[in-house]
């Protein structure tokens, strides 16, 4: 409270690079942010830099739609996400930052025999760990969502939805700013507008990387970089089985709020949440085709839009505000890739395709217990890169034609 | 007055008058956030302000206004509110409560009709003043066709040698696609020249009170004087940067306005601007501590290039010192800007040095739509927010309706001054499209979602069928009674419809080579007049779809998909078709025909009331394919028994689909014959153990592990999938698709979960149901491998407890399949 009267620095200025640090995190969005945060916090590891061609938040973490979830399909991934939804829950005080997380709760809607199975599926997996999930029908989402068009006299009508009441949604760029506030103050230094250009190896593992402020020598590389993962594997020869795509969204004109409930169809490609300012906001599936170029399609606002009114009508007459993208680094089974790689001493988070920002708090949590005590921590060892070498996919693809 | 601001509920009025600010949005119909300053009046129109509580005079939440701001810096929310976490979700309901702007009828249905149009023209001008006229003029005396877009209603335009479209054009996406808004219609516009003519916006100053009502820009006062006739006030005081304060003064005194003043910031040394008022009203400004009574102050900051669709479409931003403003480079092909978005006639609009912008006491605003102030921007900077697009998120400046049309430039100029540098250096946010707000309506066209039926259907509906949707497709779910249509294919014979399957022609010297490659098990050592069954892999060698393969001759066969797949089994067959470049046509012609099953212990007699063909077991026996007619209509008989009964599969023209299905119910009257549905078809396969792709089987699974082995022929040269299913071989299966019954006859749920001892899911219920014929609760489900073994045992879970199961490897009904082959 104290804090709203007096201004206070949220984190030093960049200051100058020095020629080694122990740990170099490339991306400083919410996976690298945090994993900066936990190596400080939970691991005393301070000599740390994080590195990011832009400034920070300036991929994934400041253009998702700031879902948060749980109600995974396999049991690996709801166990994981399920320890970053409580990490989340708490997270705010942890940082001492208001997120402005929002558990308003998450529909995933089914319009299909189909739909009805791959919810019950997430449901009784979810329910055997714990995960407060359940499926309802028409007259209870009625309850929860009156505004919803129901009729069954439409192609796709809503014949039952997966219920998920700790679903929410978060002010994302806010959980940027308070893991780089707490990994600030821990100690990490954070370097934005400092693009990394090679990485140095010598006997199969990581000597140091080279920038556009100068080379640093360091002991480990962790690649946080979404949509450039591959780019950034590349440079320690590293081929990862990721494709790039864009992902887009858009936000009306703010009104007064009465949806307080997310809304997810995979049949309509779309997801909707009303945010605490009031506009609508509106994702759809990432586009088919790969490209590192974040230029937006018009088809894109014509299908979202067309498809936002099959379920609310209501909203016909409101505007779309603005409309952007991001890239998405998507992995065959649509479950990440995280931990070690056959370079020693260069780590990875990738393969987030469209949830990676759900899962920033648990990732920078493990990823600080892997780099500190050199095991790979046993809620991410489904997620290991060997995976697709020994044919060990954790496959949430069946679960994900729309991945929110 | 005509609405309260976003924050503090600040009293709005007129300052742009152009359809950019946020100051006159009002509910217009229904219709919330329309600037009414740019809407044509309607008779009997419903206005409504928004933003209020209370009334438009006497806004109760005014009172943010009051207290609010030093509790209210700029991002107080991510400071408060943390502690204890249990309380949150009642600040939020407040929050949430005060946001937003205009109020939407949650229960209004959709009401207006909208187009979608698609339109070329050789060149498209965007804008409609004085430099998009003459370019449309040059392009149409070139005898180019040329459509000229403008956004404004009121502005007069000859229509001389050019069209003249009344719109807002949406933006340039790829392939120079210009959407323009025109109400009810959306114009998809593609052109071989785009000529960007947006002009340039007047930017406001920032000082204290430089939202109060009765405080405008000069383009306000030129419509409100020039095109309106209203005299925007009585005693007025301008400050400017640039010609068009002077303009505006000139304007103004030509009606009789009284001047108080002309101050011209370029060469006046002026330190402070301090506006004043009562109720929220202006009543006098303050120049250096000099008060001078005024009912308007008109303020101009210079003219921004409008340099949004041409920065979307590629084009870069540049800072150009001489005029204190950003202007477009590196303009893409194809496109042209010309008049002041171009930078032509800008005048340098910079303030002299001695003017700091904003001082003194009293919020100054640098964003109206989300009352943001100089003091909320340089706290930010204070805290570590230091780049623009930071500050951006930070402030939510340049985040509001006006999408920083009014915002962007001063929030830059605050920057610079804060940081010491020039806006070059600053640099700009990205612009985003769309240019201007576009209703969800407009873009989504008319609600129209595509809906398939068999040519069967009415049928379907007069004989009671419940129609539920598979897929894109509507079918009947049964006749009103799931259990006697089970019972009349074991006993006489049912009839279904089957249209919907997918159905393709291969054709070509090379088809039977197309087939080999494609699928796992061999094509081309069949004999004309055989079927075989078949399963489409992905190059990952999981499940695609499946369906049967029938050889019509040396070089044609008929493949049939699944219902909901065929669409993507097309683009299959085609993709692949294009990297081999065999010498094979594909013909889709699941539309083209209708098709049925009659099946039953009494097909065989129902047949042979229905065709001349011989239809004994010798000559059409299990898997045969033969060309005949069916009640004299010429159709393809493949005898197959997905439902594990005799059974024939007839495909024949579509148009004759009601014809034939009368016929066969007619002449089976005596047999006993009942038409099914896609509930009682789902039993009988179940009892067979016959799988449904995309429900027994998931984005992971293969042949081996879905107990089909004998299908893969590994000794093939290459198909689709096999170094992926030579793996799985290799590594051995981990879980296996087996049938189950439940010990004491509960229905587990489809998607049911698979549990040994902890309560860890190791496997999942595909499929279940009751089957009348064997009295108990069947279903297939994924199992670890060591339970796919006859007769072992795991548990499914049921409303959160559990259940015992046991395997069953063989088929439920006819294990050996002698009713299929009889």
């Amino acid at each position: 409270m104290k804090d709203i009267f007096r201004v206070r620095r949220m984190w030093r200025p960049r200051g100058e690079l020095k020629r080694r640090y122990d740990v170099v995190i490339v991306g400083a969005g919410s996976h690298g942010l945090s994993t900066a945060y936990y190596l400080a916090k939970n691991h005393g590891i301070t000599d740390v830099a994080v590195l990011d061609k832009s400034y920070i938040g300036s991929g994934a973490a400041g253009r998702n739609t700031t879902i948060i979830r749980a109600n995974y399909r396999t049991p690996q991934g709801a166990e994981f996400y399920s320890a970053s939804v409580k990490l989340y829950e708490g997270l705010a005080a942890d940082l001492d930052f208001n997120l402005l997380f929002s558990q308003q709760g998450h529909l995933t809607l089914a319009h299909s025999d189909r739909g009805i199975i791959t919810a019950n599926e997430r449901a009784e997996v979810n329910r055997l760990l714990g995960i407060d999930s359940r499926v309802i029908y028409p007259d209870e989402i009625a309850k929860l969502c009156p505004e919803m068009n129901l009729s069954e006299e439409v192609t796709w009508p809503v014949m039952a939805a997966l219920y998920h009441p700790p679903g929410g949604i978060i002010r994302h760029d806010a959980v940027v700013w308070g893991y780089a506030r707490g990994a600030d103050r821990g100690g990490v230094e954070i370097h934005p507008y400092t693009e990394v250009t090679g990485i140095e190896r010598s006997n199969g593992r990581v000597r140091g990387v080279q920038t556009t402020r100068g080379d640093i020598e360091c002991d480990t590389v962790i690649s946080c970089t979404a949509g450039w993962s591959t780019l950034v594997a590349d440079l320690a020869d590293v081929p990862l089985p990721i494709t790039t795509h864009i992902l887009q969204a858009f936000v009306t004109e703010p009104v007064k709020p009465f949806l307080d409930v997310i809304i997810v169809s995979s049949q309509m490609h779309i997801y909707v949440s009303q945010t605490d300012r009031g506009e609508f906001l509106i994702g759809a599936e990432i586009e088919p085709y790969t490209t590192y170029k974040g230029i937006g399609t018009f088809p894109f606002l014509e299908y979202s839009a067309k498809h936002t009114l099959e379920l609310f009508p209501q909203l016909e007459r409101a505007k779309i505000l603005r409309s952007w993208t991001g890239l998405c680094d998507l992995s065959p089974d649509y479950s990440p890739i995280l931990g070690v790689t056959e370079v020693d001493g260069f780590l990875v988070s990738c393969g987030w395709g469209t949830y990676g920002f759900k899962a920033a708090p648990i990732v920078g949590t493990t990823l600080a217990e892997l780099v500190a005590t050199k095991q790979t921590p046993p809620l991410i060892a489904p997620f290991a890169l060997e995976r697709f070498y020994k044919d060990e996919l954790v496959s949430e693809l069946a679960a994900a034609a729309v991945s929110h | 007055m005509f609405s309260r601001s976003f924050k503090y509920h600040r009293p709005r009025g007129l300052l742009c008058c152009s359809g950019s600010c946020p100051n006159c949005m009002m509910t217009v119909d229904g219709t919330p956030n329309v600037r009414v300053c740019a809407e044509p009046v309607r008779e009997g129109a419903d206005l409504t302000p928004q933003n209020v509580l209370g009334s438009l005079e006497h806004d109760l939440l005014a009172v943010t206004d009051k207290i609010g701001g030093p509790f209210t810096p700029v991002g107080f929310y991510y400071r408060t509110m943390i502690r204890p976490r249990r309380a949150w979700p009642l600040y939020e309901k407040f929050l949430r409560n005060a946001a937003g702007l205009g109020r939407i009828d949650p229960h209004a249905e959709r009401s207006d009709r909208y187009d979608t149009e698609h339109r070329h023209a050789e060149v498209l001008v965007v804008g409609g003043g004085t430099a998009g006229r003459e370019a449309a003029g040059r392009y149409a005396a070139d005898g180019k066709h040329v459509v000229l877009v403008e956004e404004n209603p009121y502005l007069e335009i000859d229509e001389g040698d050019f069209e003249v479209l009344r719109g807002r054009a949406l933006g340039i996406w790829e392939g120079g696609l210009v959407p323009v808004d025109a109400g009810n219609v959306l114009y998809r516009y593609r052109t071989e020249q785009i000529v960007v003519a947006t002009g340039a916006i007047e930017q406001p100053l920032v000082f204290p009170g430089n939202d109060l009502v009765g405080v405008m820009l000069p383009e306000a006062v030129r419509r409100l004087v020039d095109d309106w006739a209203i005299r925007p006030g009585e005693r007025a005081v301008v400050v400017t940067v640039d010609e068009n304060g002077r303009e505006a003064a000139a304007r103004l005194k030509g009606i009789g306005v009284e001047i108080g003043g002309v101050y011209d910031l370029r060469r006046e040394r002026i330190r402070e601007i301090v506006a004043r008022g009562r109720k929220g009203v202006l009543r006098s400004v303050e120049l250096d501590g000099r008060r001078i009574d005024c009912d308007l102050l008109v303020m101009s900051g210079g003219r921004q290039p409008a340099y949004s669709l041409l920065a979307q479409a590629g084009a870069r931003v540049e800072y150009v010192p001489e005029s204190g403003a950003f202007l477009p480079t590196e303009i893409p092909e194809g496109i042209e800007a010309v008049g002041s978005v171009a930078g032509e006639g800008l005048s340098a609009a910079i303030p002299a040095a001695t003017y700091n912008g904003a001082s003194g006491k009293g919020k100054c605003f640098v964003c109206v739509c989300e009352d943001v102030t100089d003091k909320d921007l340089k706290r930010a900077i204070a805290e570590g927010f230091d780049s623009l697009e930071l500050a951006k998120r930070y402030t939510t400046v340049t985040m509001g309706p006006c999408q920083g049309r009014l915002c962007h430039v001063p929030s830059i100029r605050v920057y610079a001054r804060e940081n010491e540098s020039d806006p070059g250096t600053i640099g700009t946010t990205t612009a985003r499209p769309p240019w201007g707000p576009v209703t969800l309506g407009v873009l989504a066209g008319r609600p129209h979602e595509p809906a398939q039926r068999s040519s069967i259907h009415h049928r379907h509906k007069e004989l009671g069928g419940r129609m539920m949707w598979t897929g894109t497709w509507r079918r009947p779910h049964s006749y009103g009674d799931v259990e006697a249509e089970v019972q009349a294919v074991h006993g006489a014979v049912g009839l279904i419809d089957v249209s919907t399957l997918g159905k393709l022609l291969v054709v070509g010297p090379e088809a039977a080579d197309f087939l080999e490659r494609l699928y796992p098990n061999r094509f081309g050592d069949m004999k004309a007049g055989r079927i075989r069954y078949g399963v489409l892999n992905t190059d990952a060698g999981r499940i695609m779809d499946d369906g049967t393969i029938a050889r019509l001759s040396d070089d044609a066969y008929y493949v049939t998909t699944t219902s909901t797949g065929a669409g993507a089994v097309v683009e299959w067959f085609e993709w692949w078709n294009a990297v081999w470049g065999l010498d094979v046509q594909i013909a889709d012609i699941t539309g083209a025909l209708a098709a049925v099953n009659v099946a039953g212990p009494r097909a065989r007699e129902l047949m042979t009331r229905l065709t001349d063909l011989d239809v004994s077991n010798e000559a059409i026996s299990y898997l045969d394919a033969r060309q005949g007619k069916i009640a004299g209509v010429p159709s393809l008989v493949l005898r197959i028994g997905f439902v594990g009964e005799l059974g024939y599969e007839l495909h024949f023209p579509s148009p004759y689909g009601e014809f034939v299905w009368d016929t066969i119910l007619e002449r089976g009257e005596d047999l006993g014959i009942r038409p099914f549905g896609l509930e009682p078809q789902r039993i009988l396969r179940l009892e067979k153990m016959h799988i449904l792709v995309g429900q027994d089987t998931d984005s992971e699974s293969n042949l081996i592990e879905a107990n089909m082995p004998w299908i893969v022929k590994f000794d093939k040269d290459d198909f689709v999938g096999k170094w992926a299913l030579e793996h799985v071989r290799a590594r051995g299966p981990r879980e296996q698709l087996v049938g189950f019954e439940m010990e004491d006859g509960r229905m587990p749920p489809e998607g049911g979960q698979v549990v040994i001892k902890e309560r860890r899911p190791v496997g999942r219920i595909t499929s279940a149901r009751w089957s009348p014929e064997l009295r108990k609760v069947i279903g297939m489900a994924w199992v670890p491998t060591e339970l796919a073994r006859d007769g072992a045992e795991f548990f499914v879970t049921i409303d959160g407890g559990f259940d015992k199961a046991h395997v069953r490897l063989t088929p439920f009904f006819d294990p050996e399949g002698e009713r299929l082959r009889s």
